[in-house]
């Protein structure tokens, strides 16, 4: 039966007198159909193809929104297979999932969950920085049994003993003779191994640890890749909704006359809030869609919209209200304690020299450079889905909610290259409101959000105030610190350095909710890193300490420090003081600087990955900055592609720098007012400095990620860099002209 | 009734003249290389060469393309496999997500044109795009490569 279904799989053909095999079709189907979710376990392997001409394509299962998996992950399959890795292609698997069985614990009530492949969760989700981390042992392990089952076909077919055989670059060697794996894989796919494939230990890699440019490269330079928003589905219309911009607002009433007379415009729907609760948090937005023949009569008809809004509940809401509700916040005392040792109160008393200071940093949007997109076409008996998010069965999951009597073999949902996610694309919401289109009229919608829709409608990083005291002893030494984070949504560094290296500390928090807020590229820590990278330096400036030695004589003196949570467990000082150590040293720490020249240095660990970055400023006696010079590194375990590494780092940097330099959302009335890239500042390449260098440790560590790791000690690096500079310390984000006005001061 | 050419093809358009190039381009064109990223002329994802010259086809309607020779990045390298600017960005590993990235190399393949010899700071003056995943340094690296392309140093 067994070899049966295996067959089934096998689509076989001959071809210029060459046997075509692709193996096994389930990877690389383009229909809906249930086969291709079952089976996992019975062929080559669910990632692999493999022609006659010996083509290898490497299948991926996670989206890649830029991060570079759809290159890293097929390497971990090609190093195991032993292939040549310039040569093979790789290609986006289709969703794989399966009816919720409870064998995925993270899978709560969802009714599908991610496909299992030899008994564990086939990883189908960007973010966390987990697709390697989740990925690194079993796509090693699959090549490795491709391999395997490729030798025992040869060793079959010859009649020789496996022990005979060996590998190389696509081919089976057998003494002075080779045979393709493409010969093979027909017969390979029939064969059972009875031992369990051997991995290679990392000085055996080959393809592991080697830098690769990323597969894509060649569409994107040419503009042919594709992306959800270039997507197309015969009859389709196009949908631009207008939603209602206050927080937790509502339509009141509208009136659609004038929207209908725009020539092409097809049809004029409510979009319900979903959920319908005001009290929890929006991920639909109540609003209109407009449905037209193309993207600029709908977007022509929504300007025509009449809306009156129902504004809510907030709509007496901007930052100044914010920054106030955290001084009663704080005021309040009613905070949870995190994390508590030592005698905080008693050590800041006995204190030789003591620093409260308080940090604060605004909401910040994703602002993901293709804007939130759907397509979908609702038929009687089929759903198709093109979508970019970033974990694949949420995309069915969510839609599942609005298209009730549709079962999961009923969808065909196709995940494309996302145009950058940062967090945002989790969220299903543009692809959920192209389903509610979609169903309402009938034939295929396309939404795109316009970039106002995007900025007003975020999943916003939350705004926080960071308070501090802390207290040095007579030898410098920080031996009090108390970290208050208040916040507007429910987040605590808990144990970031330097919780566990102060022997009295308290961590507390505090927050209230105003705005939709989500996950954003590093989430909690991307703040957290500037609050307390920049505490840490103000505690060596008042020790009179060189803040590089500060921190490593921090690490030195501690040593390991528990670190529970997601994605790891304990934070190692070595390795801290490894990436410190090699930032420091590529920016040339220490050495003599021009006059209006500073240098800052910071640290942090992200869901397990290390990473530090020491920045070089000029400041002008008129508070024009400059960043001369940025070095990050970065050691997130084994680099699987080290050029990638490197491309994550110096994005991730550079991405800090423009958060910090002039990102911010405006608040007025209850809604979001800077909506657009004229007034949400984002950096272009003059803010980027001409230096930089960035530097992946090599190790064979298991690996965690390096996605986000790169980001929250950059904003604290140049904010450090600042004040060695000129004296001032930034202690509110965005930095725009507060330099200008304190030089001038 | 605007007529121009893309890509060295002719094109005729009936509709409505305030739609903005790049809608007829995505839309009717079919030629989705030109992103849609802002709408408002700032981010640069649409860029597109009108006459050989960089423009953000979200802010230039239908009406002001009669008689133009638009090109985009489909058309870019014209006869050859790749033109210098994609050569360099497929070099240097530019792209992360790559979606503002034809619009990156429009406007630096038009921006070449005229700083055949760029310095740092040029490109920092004259070289906006927004490329969220902020792949400056690589990119700028590619400018400095494609220069040296286009300049026959390589």
């Amino acid at each position: 039966m067994e070899n049966l279904n295996r067959r089934k799989f096998l689509q076989v053909s001959a071809a210029a007198g060459a046997l075509v095999i692709s193996a096994p079709s389930i990877s690389f189907a383009q229909s809906a159909n249930s086969d291709r979710y079952r089976n996992l376990d019975t062929n080559l392997g669910f990632y692999l193809k493999i022609d006659a001409d010996n083509t290898v394509t490497i299948g991926y299962s996670v989206p890649d929104d830029g991060t570079g998996v759809s290159t890293a992950l097929p390497m971990l399959v090609a190093e195991e297979l032993d292939v040549d890795f310039d040569a093979v292609g790789v290609e986006k698997l289709p969703p794989l999932y399966k009816e919720n069985d409870g064998s995925n614990p993270r899978g709560g009530d969802d009714p599908y969950i991610n496909q299992t492949y030899k008994g564990r969760s086939i990883h189908q989700s960007t973010g966390g920085s987990q697709a390697i981390r989740q990925s690194y042992e079993m796509l090693r392990q699959a090549g490795a049994e491709a391999r395997a089952l490729l030798m025992k076909a040869a060793s079959e077919q010859l009649g020789v003993s496996m022990s005979d055989l060996n590998t190389e670059n696509g081919y089976v060697l057998i003494g002075s003779k080779k045979l393709s794996y493409g010969s093979l894989a027909a017969k390979a796919a029939d064969v059972k191994l009875d031992f369990e494939p051997k991995l290679k230990t990392p000085d055996e890699y080959k393809i592991i640890g080697t830098d690769q440019g990323q597969k894509v490269a060649q569409d994107v330079a040419t503009g042919e890749q594709k992306y959800c928003s270039d997507m197309e589905l015969p009859g389709m219309l196009s949908a631009v909704i207008a939603r209602c911009p206050y927080i937790d607002g509502l339509v009141k009433s509208y009136d659609d006359t004038e929207a209908l007379k725009v020539p092409g415009v097809r049809h004029i729907i409510r979009v319900n809030r979903i959920p319908e609760d005001l009290s929890q948090q929006k991920y639909i937005a109540d609003g209109v869609a407009v449905i037209a023949d193309n993207y600029w009569a709908a977007l022509k008809g929504r300007e025509a919209l009449e809306i009156e809004w129902d504004k809510g509940r907030w709509s007496h809401v901007d930052n100044a209200w914010i920054d106030d509700n955290f001084n009663k916040l704080v005021e309040s005392g009613k905070t949870n304690i995190r994390l508590e040792h030592g005698d905080f109160d008693k050590a800041y008393a006995d204190a030789d020299k003591t620093l409260e200071v308080a940090y604060d940093q605004p909401y910040w949007a994703h602002a993901t450079m293709e804007t939130p997109c759907g397509l979908v076409d609702v038929q009687s008996d089929k759903v198709i889905v093109y979508a970019g998010n970033q974990t694949v069965v949420r995309v069915m999951n969510d839609l599942m909610d609005v298209l009730p009597g549709y079962s999961h073999d009923q969808f065909d949902v196709t995940i494309m290259r996302i145009g950058s996610g940062f967090g945002r694309k989790f969220i299903v919401d543009a692809v959920t409101e192209a389903a509610i289109c979609s169903k309402a009229v009938g034939k295929p919608v396309k939404v795109i959000w316009t970039r106002e829709d995007d900025l007003e409608q975020d999943f916003y990083n939350p705004k926080g105030r960071h308070v501090f005291r802390g207290g040095l002893d007579k030898d410098g030494k920080l031996v009090a610190a108390n970290y208050l984070h208040c916040s507007t949504d429910n987040d605590f560094a808990t144990h970031a350095f330097p919780a566990h290296h102060v022997p009295n500390y308290r961590g507390e928090v505090i927050n209230s909710k105003v705005l939709p807020s989500g996950p954003w590229r590093g989430p909690t820590e991307n703040v957290a890193g500037y609050a307390m990278q920049s505490f840490v330096d103000e505690m060596a400036h008042l020790a009179g300490i060189c803040p590089l030695k500060y921190r490593l004589d921090m690490f030195r003196e501690t040593g390991d420090t528990p670190h529970p949570g997601f994605s790891s467990d304990i934070m190692v000082a070595e390795r801290f003081i490894n990436v410190l150590t090699m930032a420091a040293k590529n920016a040339g720490w220490g050495k003599e600087l021009p006059e209006g020249h500073g240098m800052g240095v910071a640290s942090f660990m992200t869901f397990g990955g290390y990473a530090a970055c020491v920045v070089e400023v000029k400041v002008d006696s008129d508070g024009t900055l400059t960043i001369i010079n940025a070095c990050g590194a970065a050691d997130p375990g084994i680099a699987i592609n080290p050029q990638g590494c490197r491309a994550q780092i110096e994005s991730g940097t550079l991405d800090g720098f423009s958060a910090a330099l002039g990102q911010a959302i405006a608040i007025e009335g209850g809604r979001v007012v800077n909506n657009n890239f004229d007034s949400y500042e984002m950096a272009r390449i003059g803010a980027s400095p001409h230096q930089f260098t960035a530097e992946v440790a090599r190790n064979t560590i298991t690996p965690k990620g390096l996605g986000e790791m790169s980001l929250p000690p950059a904003i604290p690096a140049l904010c450090n860099a600042i004040y060695d500079a000129c004296g001032v310390r930034i202690r509110k984000l965005p930095i725009a002209d507060q330099l200008e006005k304190a030089m001038k001061g | 009734m605007v007529k121009f050419t893309v890509n060295g093809k002719a094109h005729i358009f009936n509709g409505d003249e305030e739609m903005p190039l790049l809608w007829y381009l995505r839309d009717n064109a079919k030629l989705t290389g030109t992103k849609f990223g802002c709408g408002i002329a700032q981010c640069g994802a649409c860029t597109v060469h009108i006459g050989g010259a960089a423009q953000r086809s979200c802010s230039v309607p239908m009406a002001a393309v009669e008689g133009e020779e638009i090109t985009t990045i489909e058309g870019l390298a014209g006869a050859e496999r790749l033109h210098a600017v994609q050569r360099a960005w497929i070099d240097e590993d530019v792209a992360q997500c790559g979606f503002c990235q034809s619009g990156q190399i429009m406007a630096v393949a038009s921006f070449l044109k005229d700083y055949p010899t760029p310095t740092d700071d040029e490109i920092d003056e004259n070289h906006t795009n927004l490329c969220r995943c902020a792949s400056y340094a690589r990119m700028r690296k590619a400018i400095h490569t494609a220069a040296r392309y286009l300049r026959g140093e390589m």
